[in-house]
């Protein structure tokens, strides 16, 4: 038995993020000393303007799923103003289903400055308004996601592992590069991730979930061993061991060195 | 006139217009790093992106961008960050086959991890960035202004002020022996045939309309009217009705000097002149197209207000109209707004423009500089294949 967060209707997380979600790529820098003025997530990204067609829909689609993640305390939404994605409509939608939610607009707030001191002081509210609310959580409410990434990789005996330990498992190996499976588990709700990078990428993070990095053999993976939890030649019990420790609290070593970006689905060139 | 401006000679010829360090990673896991070092290191900016090393439709795209912003003269340096694999080795090539200032490649295989990389750029940017700062700016010709003509949430007052009066400052710097190119494609869709009037010769005034048609054609491939998605929410929020008067007023930025060539994304201009550059609407892909392609100074006009800026250019913004200027001024250098209020001519407003790129060019701090904006994008075509003109 672990503690965990109760993220009203996101769930339960085993972390408590408060997300910076700047609604478009005008208003990352911005998110971003918001979210250094306070210990929030937030990341940098390209979208939410000059997209047509699917990306319109899927990109605000991706920005809502981002928002309702179990790990993730309270969203403040940072927008531009004359953006496709209008952020006080994101807002809008978001507060619907989680009240911890706000939005912010820098140009109707006076400029850069006057948008980050009223972001801050708008964060600094929500974390007010809703507190930590820790509870009991039991392995079953726990969504482990496996990025299989490396296609060498045979994570059969992991999977029945992790059931037998209760834990619900969703495994994605829709690409080999980690950065695209980590969003598609973020969607799937994984509160923790095991990461098998392909053995020509690095070890990687994503901002809101911790991801526990397992090396392979090749020589960019052994050259840069101290940047993986573990290797493959663990065993299962071994990870679950770390996964254990990791729900609890303890930071993974991308969570220590907070590297890795978000990158969001696109179909169609921007406009 | 004599120039009045003082730059960076680069050693191939070029002219910096600033001379930070940049760092640049190759991966999206050593986006996050480079960051945490400009921040940490005065005088350094940084890139951040997500390219994952991807071999794709995209990878010639991105490795112009990549190399292109490596290469630009406002650079004094640049330090990669790279996993060693053939694809960065590749962009690094390209990049020293256009700049002969210092670039230094650490890679994170080599060092092992994240944090000796992060250590070793960190003590790299240190060094760097006092030789840097100790490097001391040179008389130079007004040929060393590369100007880049940007507009972003438009309105009704953007084709009446803020750009026709950066079309008065562009002429004057094109007349004196510099460059300035206009880029986005889709923000000149139903004017292409008056710059196509201008062109020096009659094979840039057809490229430039096939380069507007074959933009048309690539958006349409998915059934989508462009006409539909242009103008935007923003736009029409802010008084424009159709993506040609958008286009009309935008083309406005170029002024009236001729037409000398036309540039696909992220090309470099051969010589002095007016170009135009085949770049999207979004501002931050078209401020990448220009940063590759060696412009070392953008004007940026809007009429709904944005704050934001280059790692590798200074951005100057001028404002449509007043209010707006107004509420956001620590964001927007300067306001065309007194145009349509009646204080100001149209010339006496492109003077300031004009003075303000040289004030810029010779130091002075853009407002985006001071507050720190550093956004990039990769401008990617996806699914949709560029074919080269006249195919």
């Amino acid at each position: 038995m672990s503690t965990g967060y109760l993220h009203e209707n996101r769930g339960i997380g085993i972390r408590h993020h408060q997300l910076i979600l700047p609604s478009v790529v005008c208003s990352t820098h911005v998110a971003r000393r918001i979210a250094n003025g306070l210990d929030a997530i937030t990341f940098a990204h390209q979208h939410g303007c000059g997209i047509i067609g699917g990306d319109v829909a899927g990109i605000d689609d991706f920005f809502s799923q981002l928002a309702a993640h179990p790990n993730v305390s309270s969203v403040l939404v940072v927008g531009l103003g004359c953006e496709t994605i209008q952020s006080q409509e994101l807002g809008a939608k978001l507060l619907e289903t989680n009240k911890s939610t706000r939005y912010q607009i820098i140009q109707e707030s006076g400029g850069v400055q006057g948008t980050v001191d009223s972001g801050i002081a708008a964060a600094k509210q929500l974390n007010a308004d809703f507190p930590k609310n820790q509870v009991e959580i039991r392995n079953d409410q726990i969504t482990v996601g496996i990025d299989n990434s490396n296609p060498k990789i045979d994570t059969t005996e992991l999977t029945n592992a992790l059931k037998a330990a209760g834990y619900k498992v969703e495994i994605v190996t829709d690409s080999h590069i980690s950065i695209d499976n980590f969003s598609k588990l973020m969607e799937l709700k994984a509160q923790v991730i095991i990461s098998f990078p392909d053995e020509n990428q690095p070890a990687s993070g994503f901002p809101l979930i911790p991801v526990i990095n397992i090396a392979g053999t090749g020589p960019l993976h052994q050259a840069t061993s101290q940047d993986f939890d573990l290797t493959n030649t663990n065993s299962s019990q071994e990870i679950l061991d770390l996964l254990a420790k990791v729900i609890a609290g303890q930071e993974t070593k991308a969570e220590k060195s907070s590297v890795g970006e978000i990158r969001a689905p696109r179909i169609v060139r921007s406009v | 006139m004599d120039s009045p401006l003082k730059a960076f000679k680069r050693t191939d010829g070029r002219w910096g217009l600033r001379n930070h360090v940049l760092i640049l990673p190759l991966h999206s896991a050593l986006s996050t790093t480079a960051r945490k070092i400009a921040d940490d290191v005065s005088g350094c900016v940084a890139l951040n992106h997500d390219w994952s090393g991807e071999v794709d439709n995209d990878l010639p795209r991105v490795t112009k961008t990549l190399a292109g912003s490596a290469a630009n003269p406002n650079n004094h340096s640049v330090i990669f960050l790279t996993l060693g694999t053939d694809v960065e080795l590749e962009i690094i090539k390209q990049a020293k086959a256009i700049t002969k200032q210092t670039i230094i490649e650490l890679s994170l295989p080599k060092l092992g991890s994240i944090q000796t990389l992060t250590e070793q750029a960190t003590q790299e940017a240190i060094k760097l960035a006092k030789e840097a700062e100790a490097e001391a700016r040179v008389p130079a010709p007004w040929s060393a202004i590369v100007l880049g003509l940007e507009c972003g949430g438009s309105d009704a007052l953007s084709g009446i002020t803020a750009n026709p009066a950066l079309g008065v400052a562009s002429d004057r710097l094109v007349e004196l022996g510099a460059t300035s190119v206009l880029g986005e494609t889709t923000e000149i869709l139903g004017a292409e045939h008056l710059l196509a009037a201008r062109a020096l010769d009659e094979e840039t005034g057809k490229k430039i309309v096939a380069m507007v048609a074959r933009y048309e054609s690539s958006i349409n491939y998915e059934g989508i009217d462009i006409r539909g998605a242009q103008p935007s929410r923003g736009n029409i929020e802010g008084g424009l009705s159709t993506l040609e008067e958008k286009s009309l007023g935008a083309a406005k930025k170029a002024g009236n000097a001729p037409l000398t060539g036309v540039l696909e994304f992220a090309d470099v201009p051969a010589k002095p002149g007016l170009y135009f550059m085949d770049t999207p609407g979004h501002d931050i892909e078209q401020l990448a197209g220009f940063a590759a392609g060696h412009i070392n100074v953008v004007v940026f006009t809007s009429g709904r207000g944005t704050p934001t800026g280059s790692p590798i250019m200074p951005v100057i913004k001028v404002s449509t109209n007043t209010p707006m200027y107004k509420a956001v001024t620590d964001f927007i250098d300067l306001d065309a707004g007194t145009i349509a209020d009646g204080i100001e001519t149209l010339e006496e407003t492109g003077a300031r423009i004009f003075d303000e790129i040289v004030a810029v060019a010779n130091g002075q701090e853009t407002k985006a500089e001071k507050n720190g904006h550093q956004e990039f994008a990769l401008s990617r075509m996806y699914e949709t294949v560029v074919p080269p003109l006249f195919s």
